[in-house]
């Protein structure tokens, strides 16, 4: 597949659940320090674009509801979390721009099992959870000391979610309880990214600045699963795979977007290094299994089976 | 910009991460002003948008190898070329129809031979007869010669897609002259200079500007350190476009096809001490050897070029841009010193400083040369042949210029942003020197409203 140019520096892809011909793209321009965003969708595997929506602020996330194929929700660096319908134009898009945190919103998650609601990651230290027809949030959850950067709902529990955050712990939430449910102090260094395994429950993923990815049992936290070491430098963003439950995607500040299987010796099952800037943001398609995509701050959005040349033409 | 800055610290932590978040505070994390790797230059604002300017979407090249006694030994010149012609059109998918010249940068062969041969390459590589072939002769230099012939016919608007080739077969060519020498050269010294074999030339340069022995031999053991490592890493892959060949047992006679894939003449295991025992070849109380000069080799590489607009509606990739070419004359006796002369030129040409290039490959066609060029120029050698040069992998004459293109542009996509200029110099027999100035593909900046800046505020010392 062809790779797409995108004007500003790349932050997040996802790929559409409902097509999979859809690709989602979050930019920020001057690497998200100052200056405009920018939310592409592109079709593949033309790599046409479909629309366009412009920030005055940098996004920094992007996911797509589970409920309406042409809904996205994004995380915007003004603090602002901005809700953006496909099918009308640019004028009359965002459709909905929550402001509620304090400082730059970092991550979006929507939830797959109730899918009527979905959860920001700020930098003010919180999260906030909202649904799609309320025009405020429904709850804050406030208890990390620093930014929070990601945050991931269970894939099978529709009140359970996952948080990595800035202050070194990951935490495990339910949103029938008042307070936290496990706090995971998973890394010595930052966290930046976690995620949940798709085929079970209780297993999770953390990413952290120290370099490492580690695979916890929520059931048995004192030790991790598989502490998965190869990354040079921190790593930005875990993803399970939707079609092979021991199946990781990363990618890092090393510039590289790494597959592992976190359940054989030898976890690293792929090296990419295509990205010639820091890669920031990977997906695996749901849909077509093997289907990757990555963007970076090297204004690149690549598109590949796992296994060939995401260069390739 | 308080929010500027504070975001920069927030993500500078993730690359410089320190234990604790109550530590974070302490820090002072925002990024400061520091020197651009690259130097800062004028034509940093060079702009795309108008897609006009001459791009290179590929650059390959045929191993290497040893003339006579190499992989290479057996194989007709035309069979040389037609492979690396092949991979351009095959890797980039682009209709071989839409060429519109190809350029070859050939030395030693008989002229019109060559030129035939370089047809027949191209017909063999699958090219139609719609599409014409040339070649060119600049000595040493006629790969960067026929690449930049190329860069300046798409400018002229001759055409839009054009190939830059060279190719040598100094088994086939020998070094030789035919026929008698005018009596008239006696009349003239720098004539008659410019019979002088090339390596007496070499000793020439080290005796006249005072390069060791000792310095030559570590330059050539450099030059094979790099070159061994570049190949074991498999950086070479990415350029070298592998030939299926005949080799001819000499003894027995029998054929027998082989693919080569790798440059053969490079010694990993070269040492200043064993190259210390070689004898001169060219003077008695010399100091230039077979171990510290560069190799007699077989060998071709193409470079395909096009407008960046064509390049941009074919969707291909951009390997580099064709900034500046510059050719040079230096005293015939001294040619080595070309590079010194040729550089400087061909970077100011482009508008850039010395400090701005990242990136040198410089042909090493003498240790005595090589290392004289350096130090002229005062550049850092980790900037020079990272991947080794002549002496290690070889140096065919006419293809040594598009070889250097393929090596430095692949080396530049592999650094990425931080390596944004690169420059190929090359010196030539007779008395000359070329360079030329490559940019990165996907560096050029944007096009703005720049305005002139009358305070000093950190700013690039030209913006001033």
């Amino acid at each position: 597949m062809p790779v797409w140019k995108t004007p500003f520096n790349g932050y997040s892809v996802k790929f559409s659940p409902f097509f999979e011909t859809q690709l989602a793209i979050a930019t920020s321009q001057n690497f998200g320090i100052l200056g405009n965003g920018r939310l592409h969708v592109i079709t593949l595997p033309s790599m046409t674009e479909v629309a366009t929506f412009e920030t005055s602020d940098g996004m920094y996330d992007i996911c797509w509801s589970e409920s309406h194929e042409s809904l996205l929700v994004a995380a915007v660096a003004d603090g602002s979390i901005k809700l953006y319908d496909l099918s009308l134009p640019p004028d009359r898009n965002p459709i909905r721009s929550l402001k509620e945190h304090g400082r730059e919103a970092h991550g979006v998650d929507f939830n797959t099992v109730r899918k009527d609601s979905f959860l920001s990651a700020a930098w003010d230290d919180t999260v906030k959870l909202w649904t799609v027809d309320r025009p405020a949030s429904v709850r804050t959850f406030k208890e990390h000391a620093y930014c929070v950067y990601a945050v991931a709902w269970n894939p099978r529990h529709a009140d359970v979610f996952a948080s990595a955050s800035g202050d070194c712990t990951a935490r495990i939430w339910d949103v029938r309880e008042p307070g936290s449910t496990m706090i995971l102090p998973a890394h010595e260094f930052e966290i930046l990214s976690c995620d949940w395994n798709k085929y079970d429950d209780c297993i999770i993923a953390t990413a952290s600045v120290d370099k490492s990815i580690k695979v916890w049992d929520v059931r048995n936290y004192r030790v991790p699963i598989a502490t998965l070491n190869g990354h040079g430098y921190a790593v930005r963003r875990v993803k399970f795979s939707p079609h092979r439950g021991s199946v990781i995607a990363s990618c890092s500040y090393d510039m590289t977007v790494c597959l592992w299987d976190y359940m054989v010796e030898d976890a690293l099952i792929g090296r990419y290094d295509h990205h010639t800037e820091f890669a920031v943001g990977v997906d695996m398609s749901v849909l077509v299994e093997g289907l990757m995509a990555s963007t970076g701050w090297d204004e690149l959005v690549y598109v590949w089976q796992h296994g060939t040349d995401p260069r390739a033409p | 910009m308080e929010k500027a800055i504070e975001r920069q610290r927030v993500l500078l932590h993730h690359l410089k991460p320190c234990h604790t978040s109550s530590s974070l505070e302490n820090i002072d994390s925002s990024l400061s002003a520091s020197v651009c790797a690259a130097g800062d230059s004028a034509s940093y604002q060079r702009t795309s948008v108008y897609g006009d300017d001459v791009v290179i979407v590929a650059a390959y090249r045929s191993p290497l190898c040893k003339a006579k006694r190499g992989g290479l030994k057996d194989t007709y010149p035309d069979d040389l070329l037609a492979p690396v012609l092949r991979a351009l059109i095959e890797k980039t998918n682009v209709d071989p129809s839409e060429i519109g010249d190809i350029v070859v940068g050939s030395v030693l062969a008989a002229g019109s031979q060559r030129a035939s041969e370089c047809r027949m390459a191209a017909f063999y590589a699958g090219f139609p007869d719609t599409v014409p072939v040339r070649t060119v002769n600049r000595q040493c230099s006629s790969g960067l010669q026929a690449v930049a012939d190329v860069a300046a016919s798409i400018k002229a608007g001759f055409y839009d897609i054009g190939i830059g080739a060279g190719l040598e077969s100094m088994t086939t060519n020998p070094m030789a002259w035919e026929g008698s020498v005018n009596p008239r050269v006696k009349s003239m010294a720098q004539a008659q200079d410019c019979l002088l074999p090339m390596g007496i030339t070499s000793e020439n340069v080290a005796h006249r500007f005072g390069v060791s022995r000792q310095e030559q031999d570590q330059a050539a053991v450099n030059s094979h350190k790099k070159a061994a490592a570049a190949t074991a890493s498999g950086k070479f892959k990415d350029e070298i476009i592998p030939v299926n060949t005949k080799i001819v047992d000499p003894k027995t006679g029998d054929e027998k096809p082989v693919t080569i894939s790798i440059d053969d003449g490079i010694r990993p295991n070269a040492t200043v001490s064993d190259l210390a025992k070689l004898k001169p070849v060219f003077k008695k109380d010399g100091t230039t050897t077979a171990g510290n000069s560069s190799q007699v080799s077989d060998g071709a590489g193409a470079v395909l070029l096009m407008k960046r607009s064509v390049a941009m509606k074919k969707g291909l990739p951009v390997l580099g841009v064709f900034r500046t070419f510059a050719a040079v004359g230096v005293d015939p006796a001294i040619m080595g010193v070309g590079p010194a002369v040729a550089i400087p030129a061909a970077v100011k040409s482009a508008g850039l400083e010395l400090e701005d290039i990242d990136l040198f490959e410089i042909n090493e066609a003498f240790a005595s040369q090589f290392v004289y060029c350096q130090k002229k120029l005062e550049l850092d050698p980790e900037k020079i042949n990272v991947n080794g040069g002549a002496m290690a992998i070889g140096h065919p004459l006419g293809a040594t210029g598009a070889r250097c293109v393929a090596t430095l542009l692949h080396e530049m996509k592999r650094r990425g942003r931080d390596c944004r200029f690169g420059v190929v110099s090359m010196c030539i027999g007779t008395g000359m020197g070329a360079a030329a100035v490559f940019e990165r593909g996907d560096s050029c900046d944007e096009l703005r409203n720049a305005r002139k800046i009358d305070v000093n505020n950190q700013l690039s010392k030209d913006a001033r």
